[in-house]
C-alpha cells in the first residue's frame, strides 16, 4: 500500500497534466513512452546493427507500435539476460520484448505473451566434428549453455537421461559459449534451433547444427508483470500478436529472419 | 578486424563517449564527496569520524557489480527510480568518493606537522594554512594516485552494462554476438581502452610536470 502511494505520488509529480493515472497502459499513452527490456545479443531475434536494436522482434514491434500505440515512442533498453526478468519485476521497464523461453516456473512468476517463435532445443557442434551425430552423442563430453536460461535447464534434464553425464559449463550469454566451442574448450552448445541456425549461417566454416532437435516442443514468448496494473498492457500485446499470427504477418517475418515459417499456435498450450 | 572496426565505427565512438562521460561525471561528483569524507575522518567528533569510516569501508569493501545492482534494482523499492545512466554515475561516484577520500586523507597527512605548527606560530588562519601550506603540497602528492583512480574508474565502468547502459564493453559484446566474431570484437575494445588509458596518463604526466615547474620557481 505504501509502495502504491509512493508510485502514485511520483507519477503525479512527474506528470502533472494527466490527472489520475489508472493503470500502466494509460500511463504509457499519457506519457507517450513505452519502455521495454531487451537482451540484444540473441540474433536473429534481437541484435544490434549500426547502433539500432533490430531483428525479428524489432520488425514485430515496428508493426505493433504503428497499429496499437501510434502516438507512443518505443524505448528499448539493452541489458544482459540475467537482468531482464528481475528488471521487469523491479518495474525498471514496462514489458519484456526479448525471447523468453516458456517454462512452467516462468508462467507462474510472469505474464507470458502469446508465443512468438518455436524454441525447441537443438545442438551446435564444430563443423566437421564426426563424434557428434545426434544429441545423445553429447554423453561424456564438455558442453555449454547460458546461465539462468531454459535451454540450460533443458540440457540438464536431458543430461540426466544419458548414461555418461556431459560436463556442463555455463556462460553469461551464448556468444561466449559459441566462442568456447570454436576454441575447442567445449564440444557442443545447446540452444534453441532458430539461434543455432543463425550461428551456422553466419560462420558455416566453424559451426554446424546437429539434427534432430531434442526434448519437448517449447516456445519463445515475451513477458509482462502479473499485477492488475499491467493487465491491460498484457492484453494489448496478446491481441496484437494473435492478430499477426493469424493474418500470416509473423510467418512472413519468420521467412525473412529464419529462412522458413514456423508452426505457431495463437495461444500458449495449456499447462 | 579492420572491416569490423570500420563497419562499426559510429557505435564504437558512441561506446567510448558513454564510457568517458560516465567515468568523468563520476570522478567529478565523487571529488567533493571524497573531500568531505576526508575532512570528516579527521574530525574530533567521534560520530562524524565513525560514519565516514563506515561509508568508506562499505564502498571500498563491496564489489562494484553489487553496488550497481543495488542502486538500480533496490532503490526503486523505496521509491527512488533513477534512469540507467544516472544510476551508473551515482553508483560509480559513491564508489570513487570512498577511494578518493583515502587519497585526500593520505595527501593531507603527508604534509609535515611541523610546517602546520610553524604557520600557526606565524599567525596564519586555519584557512590560510590549508590554502597556502597544506593544499599545494598535498595536491602534488595526490596527483599520481588520482590519475590512477581515474584509470581504475574507466576500467570499472565496463560493468555498467549490467544496468542497461550501453558503454564500450557492451558495444563490443553486441558486435561479437551479431557477427559471431568475439575475438576481433573484444580486441577492438581492448585497443580502445588502452588508447583511453594512454591519453589519461599523458594528461596526468603533463600536470605533474607543470606542478614541479611551479615548485621550482
Amino acid at each position: 500500500m505504501k509502495h502504491l502511494l509512493l508510485t502514485a505520488a511520483a507519477t503525479l509529480m512527474l506528470n502533472p497534466v494527466s490527472a489520475v493515472a489508472e493503470d500502466l497502459l494509460s500511463r504509457i499513452t499519457a506519457d507517450g513512452v513505452l519502455t521495454v527490456g531487451t537482451e540484444a545479443r540473441f540474433p536473429p531475434f534481437e541484435f544490434v546493427e549500426n547502433g539500432e536494436i533490430v531483428g525479428y522482434s524489432g520488425d514485430i514491434m515496428e508493426i505493433l507500435m504503428d497499429s496499437a500505440l501510434p502516438e507512443v515512442e518505443l524505448k528499448r533498453l539493452d541489458l544482459p539476460w540475467q537482468g531482464i526478468l528481475p528488471g521487469l519485476a523491479a518495474e525498471r521497464f514496462d514489458y519484456v520484448v526479448t525471447s523468453v523461453t516458456v517454462t512452467p516456473a516462468r508462467r507462474d512468476a510472469y505474464y507470458l505473451s502469446v508465443p512468438i517463435a518455436d524454441a525447441t532445443m537443438a545442438v551446435l557442434k564444430r563443423a566437421g566434428d564426426d563424434s557428434i551425430g545426434a544429441p545423445a552423442d553429447m554423453a561424456g563430453k564438455p558442453v555449454g549453455s547460458q546461465a539462468g536460461s531454459a535451454q540450460l535447464a533443458a540440457l540438464e534434464g536431458y543430461a540426466d537421461t544419458l548414461d555418461d553425464t556431459p560436463k556442463i559449463s555455463t556462460y553469461t550469454d551464448f556468444s561466449e559459449a559459441y566462442a568456447d566451442l570454436a576454441a575447442g574448450r567445449i564440444d557442443a552448445v545447446v540452444n534453441s534451433l532458430p539461434n543455432l541456425l543463425e550461428a551456422a549461417r553466419q560462420r558455416p566454416d566453424i559451426f554446424e547444427v546437429v539434427a534432430p532437435t531434442f526434448g519437448e516442443p517449447t516456445y519463445f514468448s515475451w513477458a509482462g508483470r502479473t499485477d492488475e496494473d499491467s493487465a491491460s498492457l498484457n492484453a494489448l500485446f496478446d491481441a496484437e500478436l494473435k492478430r499477426l499470427i493469424e493474418d500470416g504477418t509473423l510467418a512472413q517475418l519468420q521467412e525473412k529472419w529464419f529462412g522458413g515459417a514456423m508452426n505457431l499456435p495463437s495461444a500458449l498450450p495449456a499447462q | 578486424m579492420l572491416d569490423l572496426l570500420i563497419d562499426n565505427q559510429a557505435v564504437l565512438i558512441e561506446g567510448v563517449l558513454t564510457t568517458l562521460g560516465v567515468s568523468f561525471l563520476a570522478i567529478a561528483l565523487g571529488a567533493p564527496l571524497g573531500l568531505i569524507l576526508a575532512t570528516a575522518s579527521r574530525q574530533n567528533n567521534r560520530l562524524v569520524r565513525r560514519s565516514a569510516r563506515v561509508y568508506v569501508s562499505f564502498w571500498r569493501g563491496t564489489p562494484i557489480l553489487v553496488q550497481l545492482l543495488l542502486i538500480f534494482y533496490l532503490l526503486p523499492a523505496i521509491g527512488i527510480n533513477l534512469p540507467p545512466t544516472l544510476a551508473a554515475v551515482v553508483a560509480l561516484a559513491c564508489n570513487t568518493a570512498a577511494f578518493q577520500s583515502e587519497i585526500y586523507r593520505a595527501g593531507l597527512a603527508a604534509v609535515p606537522e611541523g610546517e602546520v605548527e610553524a604557520a600557526q606560530m606565524l599567525g596564519l588562519s586555519r584557512r590560510q594554512i590549508l590554502a597556502k601550506i597544506e593544499a599545494p603540497q598535498a595536491i602534488r602528492i595526490m596527483l599520481p594516485a588520482l590519475v590512477g583512480e581515474t584509470l581504475a574508474l574507466v576500467r570499472n565502468s565496463s560493468l555498467i552494462s549490467v544496468i542497461a547502459v550501453t558503454d564500450l564493453t557492451r558495444r563490443a559484446q553486441q558486435i561479437a554476438s551479431s557477427t559471431f566474431q568475439p575475438l576481433d570484437s573484444y580486441m577492438i575494445a581492448l585497443i580502445l581502452y588502452v588508447a583511453i588509458a594512454l591519453v589519461l596518463s599523458a594528461i596526468g604526466m603533463l600536470l605533474e610536470r607543470r606542478l614541479k615547474q611551479q615548485e621550482a620557481h
